[in-house]
């Protein structure tokens, strides 16, 4: 490509803005809090509002209500602070009026770690209705929750009572009953054989030191079309199946284990039930491309039980992003979340890749899937790595693209052209 | 808004391509001269032969290198490199990495003699450029005072007219008006259906060169126009029509037969125009009422194209596939992915196509699709 660069683009530059098939309808800094985890749910409030809930990144704030009715317009209309700066929320989700919240501490044994509920029915003054305890000796309470039929908060958690084998494993999957939303009841808990002190199972092989980043639960998701499955990244020990038709007593269906060759981080396992696919995700971890490739997988899920990866995601280019500046690669996937307020698609979906921006992809042929749009943002002011980093995305029913940056940026929506 | 539906681009949101095509002398240059110039061409990409040919003032070049030139209006110039496929790839791959200036469509100047079929076979055959852009239309030039004779003696030069989705008449200036007039007029019998356009010194709207084809399913009477099928154009109150050279329609065809030109006025001496000078090409419109099955609808089009490809010069349709509306056009032998869209334009639920042959009659055509049909349902009562 070198022949044709001119003088005005000499290579790709984190301060451009490049979009195809995506267009911005507005942007929002977050009354300057615009550093966002990976939790962001639409509520469709009683009024007629749309509140888009997001958690922040890290302290000081916890989470922030943003009204995207019109999508042109968005409007704060609550932000929180957390207790202290040894905490963060990272990670919510809505069903109805009720809102969970995450809680994970910067070390172990710190309060409060675990999740709230809080009654949102008015979303200006969020009304705390529950906390959950997870914190403990060994542990540094909740990293992200899956919370969307009203009923049961599914977790990537700590316990009091959990001693890993290894510190870097603390976080399994638990499952919590909140159907009275004041007392949240534990109801079931997996964790990799081998993780936990005391163990049968000898502990599992590890990635190398440069790569370890623990056996532990990300996403853990449970779908209305299959309520006996959860579908867990389980970051180094890959994408597992769980049968939880009996929560106290999960079974492991199918494990796909993908690193060592691969620099580990299984993130999402979203299944897109009318094709019996699986897509997994990645996330990239390591600035400057040094856990490169960080990739998102396309798996052949018709025997459940041995799921085969048959392609990946056309990746970014890696030599225009790599060394943009943070980190480059896979993360979050839009969920198919079962809300009235998510876009629904087994054929279409969108991912984050940080400093390669907002990314949709056509699976139509499995076998090839095929990017159809991005919108990369240009490096936001006072971003710490000089480059966006776009963390988590939700899609819309209107099929409106909200995306945030993990560091400065705030929210970006957006109008796919597709 | 992205809440309507249907209100979302035709063509999976590909970069749209126009192919300017005309004779040797027909203009293209001078046009391309000034059509970059405008503020319209913002964000479009504009593949030339030879950089060198456009004559941009220094001040009006923003950037530039051997192979391309930024215009300040946001315009990009490219010369074709090693073959224009390769060209469309890097382009593509360039502005993915923000090498190059963003651009969403695509305008590329044919050679002179160039048949635009081998640039539209680009889009079918290069996996990777089809599935990044699409060929939005064809847009040929037409020279008012050489073209009587080209009409006559090159075959393509009548060809080029015939697959033309706007037609731009150059140098009328300079051509006496009858000449003009009867060029006009024989334009309008190889292609009644493409608006035709007058151009003197280049100067031209953009609009009319870059936004020939489809783009959102919901702008309903745009997209009819641009497939033909709209139920008003022929002023007969019937959805397009043959041509109506050697005496109409086929018996028991139900191709509509109407005027020669929308608002050409000369249906009479039009009909015969053509018969003395062009009357290999035609043009007919079918209808079907019944649903096709695909497999039926593609295997009637395959067999047209195995059998008489070179003939076929152009089909634009929409037809009704069990329900859904799915527009499909070639060129020749060439069919660009069928796109279903989400919502029928009209009310009118009806298979519609338009085809622009040589030597193939409507009957010939109706009568394939049939058999196709009947196959196919002897298959299933089997």
């Amino acid at each position: 490509m070198t022949s044709f660069a001119t003088p005005a683009a000499p290579g790709s530059r984190a301060d451009q803005t490049l979009s195809w098939n995506m267009r911005l309808l507005a942007h929002h800094n977050l009354e300057g809090y615009g550093g966002i985890g990976e939790g962001m749910s639409l509520q469709l409030a009683a009024d007629g509002r749309r509140i888009l809930w997001l958690a922040h990144e890290s302290a000081p704030k916890n989470f922030t209500g943003v009204d995207v009715t019109d999508p042109r317009r968005p409007k704060t209309v609550v932000q929180t602070d957390l207790p202290h700066a040894r905490m963060r929320s990272n990670s919510l989700d809505v069903a109805g009026d009720i809102m969970a919240v995450a809680y994970q501490t910067s070390g172990v044994d710190i309060q409060p770690a675990g999740f709230d509920l809080f009654d949102v029915s008015r979303p200006e003054q969020p009304r705390r209705i529950a906390h959950f305890d997870c914190s403990g000796p060994h542990s540094r309470g909740v990293h992200a929750l899956w919370f969307v039929d009203g009923k049961t908060v599914h977790l990537s958690s700590g316990a009091p009572d959990f001693k890993p084998r290894n510190p870097l494993d603390d976080q399994f999957y638990r499952i919590i009953d909140v159907r009275q939303p004041s007392r949240p009841v534990e109801v079931g808990r997996w964790w990799l054989p081998g993780t936990r002190d005391g163990d049968d199972a000898p502990p599992p092989q590890r990635l190398a030191p440069k790569f370890d980043t623990g056996f532990r639960a990300h996403n853990t998701n449970v779908f209305p079309q299959r309520p006996d499955r959860a579908y867990i990244g389980y970051i180094d020990g890959g994408a597992i199946i769980l049968d939880i038709a009996d929560p106290s007593r999960p079974a492991v269906v199918a494990q796909w284990r993908y690193s060592p060759p691969f620099n580990g981080f299984c993130h999402t396992v979203l299944p897109l039930f009318s094709r019996s696919l699986l897509v997994v995700s990645d996330e990239c971890v390591q600035d400057q491309g040094a856990d490169w490739p960080k990739l998102v997988w396309v798996l052949d899920g018709r025997v459940e039980a041995n799921p085969i990866p048959i392609g990946t995601f056309p990746a970014p280019p890696v030599d225009a992003f790599a060394r943009r500046g943070g980190r480059f690669g896979a993360h979050n996937l839009h969920e198919n979340l079962p809300l009235p307020s998510s876009f629904q698609s087994d054929t279409l979906v969108v991912g984050t890749f940080f400093n390669a921006g907002v990314r949709a992809y056509d699976l139509s042929d499995p076998f090839q899937p095929r990017e159809v749009a991005y919108y990369v943002p240009g490096a936001p002011p006072l971003s710490p790595v000089g480059a966006v980093q776009l963390n988590d995305v939700f899609v819309d029913e209107r099929r409106v693209v909200y995306t945030v940056d993990r560091f400065a940026g705030g929210l970006y929506v957006l109008e796919m052209d597709l | 808004m992205t809440e309507a539906p249907g209100a979302r681009p035709v063509g999976g949101g590909k970069i749209p391509v126009t192919v300017l095509t005309g004779f040797l002398g027909a203009g293209k240059t001078t046009l391309l001269n000034k059509l970059v110039r405008r503020p319209e061409m913002r964000r479009t990409a504009v593949i030339i032969n030879e950089l060198g040919d456009i004559a941009i003032d220094h001040d009006l070049v923003k950037v530039a290198s051997e192979t391309m030139a930024l215009l300040s209006n946001g315009c990009l110039c490219c010369s074709v490199r090693t073959d224009l496929q390769q060209t469309l790839r890097e382009l593509f791959a360039g502005r993915r990495t923000g090498e190059v200036a963003e651009f969403d469509r695509v305008l590329i100047e044919t050679t002179g003699l160039a048949d635009p079929a081998p640039v539209i076979q680009t889009f079918s055959n290069d996996g990777l450029i089809g599935a990044h852009y699409r060929l939005d239309g064809v847009v040929t030039l037409v020279d008012a005072v050489n073209a009587a004779h080209q009409l006559q003696h090159e075959a393509e030069a009548a060809r080029q007219a015939a697959l033309a989705d706007r037609l731009l008449l150059t140098k009328t200036d300079l051509a006496d008006g009858t000449a003009a007039d009867e060029i006009r007029r024989r334009l309008r019998v190889l292609n009644p259906r493409a608006p035709l356009r007058d151009v003197t010194l280049g100067e031209v709207e953009p609009d009319f060169v870059l936004s020939p084809g489809m783009h959102r399913a919901a702008d309903a009477r745009a997209l009819e126009r641009f497939l033909g099928i709209e139920p008003d154009a022929r002023g007969d109150g019937k959805p397009g029509g043959e041509d109506g050279h050697a005496g109409g329609h086929s018996g028991g065809d139900k191709a509509s037969s109407g005027a020669i030109a929308a608002g050409g006025g000369a249906r009479y001496l039009g009909a015969h125009a053509n018969l003395r000078h062009d009357s290999s090409i035609r043009t007919f419109s079918l209808r079907f009422g019944d649903p096709f099955r695909w497999n039926v609808f593609s295997a009637a089009v395959e067999l047209l194209t195995a059998l008489r490809g070179p003939d076929l010069l152009r089909l634009k349709g929409i037809v009704n596939v069990e329900g859904e509306p799915v527009v499909v056009q070639g060129v020749q032998h060439l069919f660009h992915a069928p796109v279903t869209l989400e919502q029928w334009p009209s009310d009118d639920r009806s298979t519609r196509m338009v085809f622009i042959t040589r030597n193939i009659g409507p009957a010939t055509v109706r009568r394939l699709f049939a058999a196709a049909a009947d196959v196919a349902r002897d298959e299933a009562d089997r």
